[in-house]
């Protein structure tokens, strides 16, 4: 069904395509779930509405009031539609070293931005919004990091769509960041088809990411549940950039940088299915579009630049 | 056999300031024994109770080894070992 009676209603349901350019066999194949297909442009449309709804069904939201949230900003621009449909104010917290163009979206929602150092990362966001929520108890915090709402937006719906889609599934790629889509969309693949191989694509940043981080400050989400994972990647910048610009260049995708970080972990797995002579279809997730990065310079003149361009900010 | 270990900045008071050093071993296990012989008191920082403290990441070239056997994981030769404190996403 393609008609809709709200733009709401309109989250999910998104795309699978093959990628027949960039698999390495004719049993080894590809595809994209291009979930920049979301009302605002990411697959955070999924929990940030999911958890909403779930805050509104237990009596915590109520017209009026404000929704806190501490998001390097797609969780953010997905909230802000929302809030601002259903007539909540939102206060996102977020590291001053995300992009111009996620800082410019989420005012344009109406949403109000509360910066934190860029040395302290997601970590320091989470810590000032923990704070914030703590100092107004009036404010409704959704905390995307451990809210059930969020992995079960996946296991609801971007897990039955993929199996419903390919039901031949051998691997599930995906950015590890809360670890919602990852632990909600793998725990339904696996409940479903235990062999399937659940692969985590994890951003590695430049030093000053992780600059003045403290190992005893460290933060792993409560959603994370290492028992639905079969493997985990640290990507770096530079490999991040480079896939991102091949998925352009010979599929036609335009994806936002974390989503290179996925392919790079998904050609990886292809590669070793391919060399062990095995079948593989393998899924991997568009996060979103590239067009809240084009002001990094990501996608145009040599990849050296552009990688020094996005040293330093957190892309995915 | 060699391997490359990065440092992150938290860890380098340990290594005198250097940001990767040499190391030798066939698991991640063995890698951190000769990192202690010589940058004492390295392993206590990433390993507690026997096991990799919860908010350090090892990668061995690229991949986490708490998913390819832990301190076990194998080490190849020329492989870059990566420790990374971890972080949050979203």
């Amino acid at each position: 069904m393609a008609r809709y009676d709200s733009l709401l209603q309109a989250v999910g349901d998104t795309p699978l395509v093959g990628l027949p350019s960039l698999s390495p066999a004719e049993n080894v194949r590809l595809w994209a779930k291009l979930e920049d297909r979301n009302p605002t442009g990411s697959i955070k449309d999924r929990p940030a509405l999911a958890m909403v709804e779930k805050a509104e069904a237990d009596g915590l939201l109520t017209p009026g009031c404000t929704v806190l949230e501490p998001t390097s900003g797609n969780t953010g621009i997905s909230l802000a539609m929302a809030c601002k449909l259903k007539g909540y104010r939102l206060v996102c917290v977020m590291p001053e070293n995300t992009s111009v163009e996620r800082r410019q979206l989420l005012r344009m929602y109406g949403a109000e931005i509360i910066s934190s150092p860029a040395a302290g990362g997601s970590n320091q966001a989470v810590a000032m919004a923990k704070k914030l929520a703590a100092e107004n108890a009036d404010w409704v915090m959704l905390y995307q990091y451990g809210n059930p709402a969020n992995a079960d937006a996946h296991y609801r719906t971007t897990g039955p769509e993929i199996l419903r889609d390919l039901p031949g599934i051998t691997h599930f790629v995906a950015g590890l960041g809360t670890t919602g889509t990852l632990v909600g969309t793998g725990r339904y693949l696996r409940e479903h088809k235990p062999d399937v191989q659940v692969v985590a694509a994890e951003p590695r940043y430049g030093e000053l990411v992780y600059g003045l981080r403290n190992l005893d400050e460290g933060f792993v989400p409560e959603l994370y549940d290492p028992d639905v994972l079969t493997a985990r990647y640290s990507v770096g910048s530079r490999d991040a950039l480079r896939r991102t610009r091949q998925l352009v260049d010979q599929e036609g995708i335009f994806a936002g940088i974390s989503t290179g970080g996925i392919l790079h972990a998904a050609l990886a797995v292809a590669e070793k299915a391919a060399g062990a002579g095995e079948s593989a279809e393998i899924v991997l997730v568009v996060c979103d579009g590239g067009w809240k990065y084009l002001s990094t310079g990501a996608y145009s003149g040599e990849l050296d630049e552009a990688v020094e361009g996005i040293e330093g900010h957190l892309w995915a | 056999m060699a391997v490359t270990v990065s440092i992150p900045t938290i860890l380098r008071t340990h290594t005198g300031g250097e940001k990767s050093v040499e190391a030798k071993g066939s698991t991640v296990g063995e890698v951190i024994d000769d990192l202690e012989s010589r940058h004492s008191g390295i392993a206590g920082r990433l390993i507690t109770d026997g096991s990799l403290h919860r908010f350090v990441n090892i990668y061995v070239d690229d991949e986490d080894i708490r998913f390819a056997g832990g301190l076990q994981a194998p080490v190849g030769e020329n492989s870059n070992v990566t420790i990374l404190p971890a972080v949050a996403g979203g």
